[in-house]
């Protein structure tokens, strides 16, 4: 038993921090993501180049054979930065999913582009009455010869606005909330039928709401098999789930220390006001709430990695703590930074929109609470 | 990262389950004759009576991995009562400060389980502030002895202790924590008065203890005069990292939820209630987080780093964790947790739950206030100035 990272892992992590220390101030980041296409494609150019978009693909897809740990090093980092790259929706979800489901031919094709930052992917999972409901599906794909036809409408698909392909979970049989019947296809987002309305996220990423009319689609693009999709659906959510939690613990962890560093600047009544012990303790409870976040982000993705079958219950368990924890430590952030909290002009602020936006991606606090609770 | 066990490992904990299997009580058996029974076959296994104690004290010398191991099955089974006074709280000063012939004298008879200890340390005016300790120790003229005067509070289990380890102020001139010394004596003698204090649980475990006039040999001191604090303090920080519990925890919860689907609600059980289940899984999901922050901390020790911030953390996480069960087992035990006193009354859970409850209030009180943990983790991982 051990929490050591690999020579290999260090490495990255090292790397990774010093790009997020390099090219991540908080100027920085306010200007790329507020001009199209809402990051740096050198940057993202950079990760390719470095190897970061590759870590969690086999060595036959082209990948360096890495897993979760890898993904968790790389997002953790990424979370102290609020990096905008795609990475969670290319690599983790999107590429994830062609990774566990797709043909050989299918990987072939996606993945090395995936790889080499050429190809950008989306995953399209949620719709307008899902809410946090994988297997609430209305979308429907319909049989036509060698083709089924699409139609219907997609929510809040993070990174779409710039992806080549999208991952789309659609109907092709059974009723609304079944998880039998539903079926992945990876579609064209410049196809035939495929409208986005792309808006921004209060945290600084795009998304779109994607509406599909009549898309027609090769059954040589299904993900997975036909109605036995939400297999690979609910493994890239969970993917996705680990690495939205790392980085969220790097993004505690700049919350915590920016406000045991402010406080200790901050004068007020003739002295720093980090010498009060409601502060202290305040600053405290933030610490071993972003500390108990990692605990379970390990314990979470060493489980995933060694017993997957067995770590559903830990997953949301994991992103109750990170959901519940992570709106904690910005609240009192901002709290404990007082009037200079409500302001754009420091970090902490944007740290605190991506906990919120965390914490209503895959179901919130309360929605894992019951599902662990199960 | 490796959370699985190693093949050694898996052995190691075949090997203390088949231990606690072969020395179970049977029925009929004298417990008391159990008890030091079962101590001397652990012993036997080579310090398995002595978990914590170095090997050089004839300790087992586990690694971190072994003594989770040890504490999560010892968790799930019936082992022999025992009190930390001695064992795991003077044994660690005796061995750190106290001289050759102290530890020939004290310590096997700590290890046979033959002399109970306890600690007196708290006073009226010293509980948090613990060095604002009075009781006064006074060396004779000839220097041969001391002569103690003033009184104890809060002391567990000095009604039934033969020995105290004491911290008394031979110097009230320079700051608080210098002139404070580290006795041991005997409880039983002219001028030791043990008075019962009642908790609220009802039970008697605490007591005041006063002394008169009472002589201590100056062999009986324990290191320098006037540096007992710095000896407390180490004491202080080992009496709280064992204080956690989480393993026992693991085990109570489990039994807890048994405890809650015994209550028929309707056509289901109280775990059905969405209120109490919600509760139940937050307990639940933070005490699967301590776990690994534990075992984060215990690896940090493997590799022989000093303990990480994580491992600060643990004390205010585990008696929270502890209490919340106790009140979750109040709840279940509904109208009867009322129920109070010798007669048994309602599902047999719920009898005692209400003591367990109310006992459980000090665990945050004890061994460091919630408070001073906050404190000393601003100071010593924050790297914050001491509080107003």
């Amino acid at each position: 038993m051990n929490f050591e990272l690999t020579e290999e892992q260090r490495m990255i992590q090292e790397s990774v921090e010093r790009f997020v220390n390099e090219n991540y101030d908080l100027d920085s980041r306010v200007a790329l993501s507020g001009k199209d296409p809402g990051f740096s494609t050198d940057y993202w150019q950079t990760m390719a180049e470095l190897g970061w978009l590759g870590l969690p693909f086999s060595e036959e897809d082209g990948g360096f054979g890495g897993n979760q740990i890898d993904v968790l090093v790389v997002m953790e980092q990424f979370g102290r930065g609020l990096v905008l790259e795609p990475y969670l929706a290319s690599v983790v979800m999107g590429g994830g999913a062609v990774k566990l489901g797709g043909s050989e031919a299918l990987k072939q094709e996606i993945l090395t582009g995936v790889i080499d930052g050429t190809r950008q992917l989306a995953f399209a999972y949620a719709e307008q009455q899902s809410r946090f409901d994988l297997d609430d599906v209305v979308t429907s794909a319909k049989k036509d010869g060698e083709n089924f036809v699409i139609n219907g409408q997609k929510s809040m698909v993070l990174s779409a606005e710039t992806a080549n392909q999208i991952v789309v979970s659609a109907r092709t049989s059974g009723g609304q909330m079944d998880q039998n019947g539903i079926t992945l296809f990876l579609i064209d987002a410049d196809a035939d039928g495929v409208a986005l309305e792309n808006f921004p996220t209060v945290d600084g990423l795009r998304a779109s709401e994607i509406t599909l009319t009549n898309v027609s689609v090769s059954a040589a693009r299904v993900i997975g098999d036909i109605d036995q999709g939400f297999s690979v659906l609910q493994s890239v959510a969970n993917d996705a789930m680990l690495a939205l939690s790392a980085e969220a613990v790097g993004a505690m962890e700049m919350l915590y220390k920016d406000t045991v560093a402010y406080t200790q600047e901050r004068e007020q009544f003739d002295h720093a006001i980090s010498e009060f012990q409601v502060v202290q303790h305040r600053m405290v409870d933030m610490f071993m709430e972003y500390e108990q976040c990692k605990s379970l982000l390990y314990r979470a993705t060493m489980e995933a990695v060694q017993n997957p079958a067995g770590a559903q219950r830990t997953i949301h368990a994991l992103m109750h703590l990170v959901g519940k924890n992570g709106i904690f430590i910005g609240e009192n952030a901002v709290q404990l930074h007082g009037g200079m909290g409500m302001t754009e002009e420091l970090r902490l602020g944007h740290y605190f929109k991506r906990m919120l936006v965390i914490d209503s991606m895959f179901g919130n606090a309360d929605f894992h609470l019951q599902k662990f609770a199960a | 990262m490796d959370i699985q066990l190693s093949s050694e490992d898996l052995a190691f904990r075949e090997e203390v389950i088949q231990f606690f299997q072969d020395n179970e009580m049977k029925g009929g058996e004298d417990y008391f004759a159990w008890r030091l029974g079962w101590f001397a076959k652990a012993r036997e296994k080579g310090g398995w009576d002595v978990p914590k104690w170095p090997t050089e004290f004839g300790g087992p010398g586990w690694s971190p991995t072994q003594h989770y191991i040890w504490e999560q099955e010892t968790a799930k089974v019936n082992t022999p009562f025992d009190l930390p006074f001695g064992l795991s709280m003077l044994a660690p000063i005796l061995m750190g400060y106290g001289n050759k012939e102290q530890q020939d004298r004290f310590l096997p008879d700590i290890r046979d389980r033959k002399v109970n200890w306890c600690q007196g340390y708290s006073e009226t005016g010293a509980g948090s502030d613990l060095a604002n300790l009075k009781t006064k120790a006074e060396l004779s003229e000839d220097g041969t002895y001391y002569t103690v005067n003033g009184s104890k509070i809060w002391t567990t289990v000095a009604h039934m202790a033969d020995w105290i380890f004491c911290l008394t102020r031979t110097d009230d001139t320079g700051i608080k924590q210098k002139g404070i010394t580290f006795l041991l004596f005997p409880m039983k003698q002219e001028g030791v008065e043990v008075r019962p204090i009642i908790t609220l649980g009802g039970s008697h475990t605490v007591n005041t203890v006063h002394f008169t006039d009472v002589k201590v040999p100056v062999e009986n001191r324990v290191g320098e005069e006037g540096q007992g604090w710095t000896y407390a303090k180490g004491l202080l920080q080992h009496e709280r990292t064992g204080l956690a519990g989480l393993s026992r925890s693991i085990v109570a919860l489990e039994k807890l939820k048994e405890s809650a689907r015994s209550v028929v609600r309707g056509n289901g059980n109280l775990m059905d209630d969405p209120g109490y289940k919600a509760k139940v899984a937050e307990l639940e999901i933070d005490l699967m987080a301590s776990e690994f922050t534990e075992l984060r901390s215990l690896a940090s020790a493997a590799s022989g780093a000093a303990p990480g911030p994580e491992s600060s953390i643990l004390k205010l996480k585990g008696t929270e964790i502890q209490q919340r069960i106790q009140m979750l087992t109040v709840e279940a035990g509904g109208i009867y947790s009322a129920a109070w006193g010798a007669k048994p009354m309602g599902p047999s859970f719920a009898r005692g739950g209400m003591a367990g409850y109310l006992s459980s209030r000090a665990y945050t009180i004890y061994g460091g206030a919630s408070e001073v943990q906050r404190d000393v983790i601003a100071k010593n991982v924050l790297g914050l100035k001491r509080a107003k």
